[in-house]
């Protein structure tokens, strides 16, 4: 690939101009645009908390040289719902669900599965966990991410059905 | 509102703590007034109901800062060095090449740090151990000198397991010697001769159990930072005033000059209990170099060097009558704690989970040239329940007794240690209802072919009374919004939300109009560290009396704006009505009237009830699938029941419940820290060689809560929930695996050889 100086990228929504790109993607968002959603834990492909979207796919960015994200589109956490914070529908069905407990992992969560609804909009469970099982949670939160991940798929299905509509958890 | 006359309010009193197992006598005062319980009949409207993570929007955008998230103005970073021997001196070091490289501005090696912070001394006692830190400008020029930096070591032999350091010829591990100061730990009572000798069966079992590690996702960092002589640091901490008194003592600070800051934090589990190396480096290249410094542990250093869950070995005996009656229970323990740790073993649980009148136990505890243990999640009860839950399984088998009805059989009504009656205990209820849902009694056909199911079950107590001393403020804001400040921490247990609910509830205000401010040592009331599942019973109930406070002087400036007295007053929903009347008026209405007087009301935690045992109590009951021919176990379902008084937020604990089954199902499948006997060296550092459980490998879990609330622990009727959970599911899980195959298991993790070597030669 040919790296041109300055690069530049997109980064939900905003064009930035980067003078001198080192390091990786992660640290790119992290340390020169302030983007700390995107989390590092393993920094080696092994955890999904990183997890991006790069044009359109997921990426780990702790193994994605910045350099090589020269003209891309990137997505992060923050740039799922608004500027203004407001949340798109899979948030909101995070929230709803419980779908985070600590929280670290979660950015990286909701990017893959924001790329798994994009790609299949009605997902079975198992299409779910296998595109989600790449993604660790040492909380044990999974039962719940699956819950509002199929929330959000029938919702967005189903449009009169509300993805904030909790199912009554077993032991109500 | 109801409230009890405490005369003796002021002074002071003896309560007993039960910490993680540990029963710590404690002098606290009494509180000013005592409030009435929330029974189970007692109306609630808040407390008790599903609200949403109270942080969970910061969580889902991003916006959610951890301490990896902290920077500062001019910020530096700095790195370990690590040792490359398991034991030695440091002959030379040379740190000449790495100064000299770009964007370096501080080394600190052998003898650079203070005495007190127990760092950079030239004699090494484990590989990985801190000899060395680097501060540069950016991570990657730290993490490039700290390479650069030459150290020579004289070696000396080491022991890296149990019985190496226990050998009479061992090396010595660290001066004082291999065996901690307590070792052995002998409890007993009865008699075991007699309960031997009184058995009609008795089995003995040697069960083994791995090194767990926390792996918590958000590693242990700090950034710290220097105005003058106070320091801030930002930590990734279960104790905000636990690491400020470290912080204060090993730097010689006092510790109003310590500021310890946490908001969000990724995952503790029991290993991020205080100051830590990261943080004196931070804070003493903060000071040498008048900068900002962050400092945070990489994924190999957290998995290798940040506190783990020790192996045991647990020798049992165990005895009963014919009908089921346990005589006898006899443990004898090895646990290679590392090269430091506390006497957490896996004995209590087998004095505390059935009525048996001889019970003795015996735990070694040694020293090994390895990192050193932390508590973790449950620690010594996890160990305990895989060793006493087995024998149970196999003494149920001998006896050709149902398991669930050996141990309906000797259900305990009282605190069999001390014969003190429970706060609450609802085990034979989990039982009922657990065996209901799981359908352990519905017969099951015939096994063949080569995928075998199995079904197992295990029993949980652990002690969770919490307790004093801890504090909360809660003051009405001039718009009538309501701010609760305790010096507590959210691990993402979600103790932000509970304490809201418990404020809202107490003070009758909409939930929404509550916000919970918590981790700064600088600005809020103390309260003790997150461990032990101690945070809501202890905290919650000085939230609620804070809360009431405040509610009582909103309630006579109120009295005087609705031409009453404040006896008649009720609130709820933020709006103040006279009983038996339609006025009312809004908390916002009161306020406005008020202008910027400020309503401030002060709450504590009382004296535990004396004479008084506090036990989370559960049983988890297990299905699974194994392959006979590749040893592969597959967890098909959990059923969890337990009973933890009053649940505040049903939607969270039942998370608490699920990710502590995750986390005790990797304990029985996958997890275990590999340590290299003849280098010392951890071979498993990462997230892809020590393995914890992915979203592929989640069964279908049932966990909920049977009961009510639990007055007598506490006057908010909860007990604590976030331990309970991880203890008895691995020995449930490996008793599943011992019926599908038909043959018992000893040791976890059941990684796929083991369970092959475990199935019988003509299964």
């Amino acid at each position: 690939m040919a790296i041109s100086l300055p690069m530049q990228l997109t980064v939900n929504g905003r064009l930035h101009r980067v003078a001198e790109p080192q390091g990786t993607l992660l640290d790119l968002l992290r340390d020169d645009l302030a983007l700390t959603g995107t989390k590092l834990v393993c920094d080696r492909g092994e955890c999904g908390a990183c997890t991006v979207l790069v044009d359109g796919r997921t990426a780990y960015a702790c193994l994605t040289l910045a350099a090589a994200c020269d003209g891309t589109t990137v997505t992060t956490v923050e740039g799922l719902g608004g500027v203004d914070g407001s949340m798109n529908d899979l948030q909101q069905a995070f929230i709803t669900h419980d779908a985070a407990q600590c929280g670290f992992c979660t950015p990286g969560q909701l990017i893959a599965a924001h790329d798994l609804l994009a790609r299949h909009a009605a997902p079975s469970e198992s299409e779910i966990v296998a595109a989600m099982s790449g993604n660790l949670c040492r909380c044990g939160t999974y039962p719940k991410i699956v819950r509002a991940i199929q929330a959000v798929a029938a919702a967005r299905h189903e449009p009169s059905a509300t993805s904030a509509t909790p199912g009554v958890p077993r032991g109500a | 509102m109801a409230r009890k006359a405490k005369p003796k309010a002021g002074g002071f009193v003896p309560t007993t703590v039960e910490v993680e197992g540990r029963t710590e006598t404690r002098i606290v005062e009494v509180p000013a007034f005592e409030p009435a319980p929330w029974t189970t009949d007692t109306p609630l409207h808040i407390v008790g109901t599903r609200a949403p993570r109270m942080d969970a929007h910061e969580k889902v955008n991003g916006r959610a800062r951890y301490t990896a998230d902290i920077t500062r103005p001019g910020m530096l970073h700095a790195v370990m060095v690590r040792a490359q021997t398991a034991r030695g001196h440091i002959a030379q070091f040379d740190a000449s090449a790495a100064r000299a490289l770009p964007g370096v501005y501080d080394i600190m090696g052998p003898g650079d740090a203070p005495a007190k912070t127990r760092l950079f001394g030239t004699e090494i006692f484990y590989h990985g151990q801190p000899v060395a830190a680097v501060c540069a400008d950016t991570l990657a020029n730290a993490e490039r000198a700290a390479r650069a930096i030459a150290i020579g070591y004289n070696d000396l032999p080491f022991a890296a397991i149990f019985d190496d350091a226990a050998a009479p010829d061992a090396p010595l591990v660290k001066p004082g010697g291999n065996f901690a100061p307590q070792s052995p730990v002998i409890i007993e009572r009865g008699d075991i001769t007699a309960g031997l000798a009184a058995a009609d069966i008795v089995i003995t079992r040697e069960f083994c159990t791995p090194v767990q590690l926390h792996s918590a996702l958000e590693p242990h960092g700090a950034c710290a930072e220097w105005e003058g002589d106070r320091l801030t640091v930002w930590e990734s901490t279960q104790g905000i005033f636990r690491t400020r008194g470290d912080v204060a003592r090993a730097l010689d600070v006092p510790q109003s000059k310590v500021r310890v800051i946490k908001d969000y934090m990724g995952g503790g589990f029991g290993a991020k209990n205080g100051a830590g190396p990261h943080t004196y480096v931070a804070a003493l290249f903060a000071k040498r170099m008048n900068r900002a410094v962050r400092c945070l542990n990489d994924r190999e250093a957290e998995q290798v060097d940040s506190g783990n869950r020790p192996a045991t070995v647990q020798r049992v005996t165990i005895g009963a009558k014919k009908n089921g009656t346990l005589t006898v229970i006899q443990l004898s323990a090895d646990v290679p704690l590392g090269i430091s740790g506390w006497e957490g073993g896996p004995a209590q649980i087998y004095h505390e989970l059935y009525a048996c009148p001889n019970v003795r136990s015996e735990e070694r505890f040694a020293y090994i040239n390895a990192s050193g243990m932390q508590a973790f999640r449950g620690p010594g009860y996890v160990e305990g329940a895989f060793g006493l839950e087995g024998a149970m399984n196999a003494l149920a088998t001998a006896l050709r007794m149902d398991p669930l009805a050996l141990r309906r059989k000797n259900f305990t009504k009282k605190d069999p240690r001390q014969g003190r009656p429970y706060s609450g205990n609802a085990l034979l209820a989990c039982y009922t209802e657990g065996a209901e849902r799981f359908g352990w009694h519905t017969p099951r056909a015939p096994q063949s072919g080569r995928v075998r199911r199995g079904v197992g079950l295990a029993a949980q107590v652990w002690p969770t009374g919490g307790g004093p001393p801890s504090y909360a403020h809660v003051r009405i804001n001039a718009d009538a919004s309501v701010d609760v400040l305790a010096g507590t921490q959210d691990l993402g247990t979600g103790a932000r939300t509970v304490l809201s609910q418990i404020a809202a509830e107490a003070i009758g205000a909409k939930l929404a109009h509550v916000r919970a401010i918590i981790g700064d040592t600088e600005h809020l009331p103390y309260a003790g560290n997150s461990w032990g599942s101690m945070t809501t019973p202890s905290v919650g109930p000085a939230v609620r009396m804070a809360a009431m406070d405040a509610q009582s002087q909103l309630f006579q400036a109120a009295a005087a704006m609705l031409d009453t007295t404040p006896d008649m007053l009720d609130a709820r929903d933020s709006r103040i009505t006279v009983r038996d009347t339609d006025r009312s008026m809004t908390f916002a209405d009161v306020c406005k009237r008020l202008g910027n007087v400020m309503i401030y009301g002060k709450g504590s935690r009382g004296p535990n009830p004396a004479n008084t045992a506090i036990n989370t109590f559960g049983v988890q009951f297990a299905e699974v699938e194994v392959h006979l021919d590749t040893g592969i176990v597959k967890v098909l379902r959990i059923v969890a029941a337990h009973d933890a008084g009053r649940i505040i937020n049903p939607t969270l604990a039942e998370s608490q419940l699920e990710g502590g089954i995750l986390q005790g199902m990797g304990y029985a499948l996958t997890e275990e820290r590999i340590l290299d006997r003849r280098s010392g060296m951890v071979m498993n550092p990462s997230l892809h060689d020590y393995k914890i459980p992915t979203m592929a490998d989640v069964p279908q879990i049932d966990a909920f809560f049977v009961a009510g609330a639990d007055a007598a622990a506490n006057h908010t009727g909860a007990r604590g929930i976030a331990e309970p959970p991880v203890i008895p599911t691995a020995p449930a899980i490996a008793a599943a695996v011992a019926d599908a195959i038909g043959a018992e298991v000893f040791q976890i993790p059941l990684t796929p050889w083991r369970v092959l070597a475990s199935v019988p030669a003509r299964r």
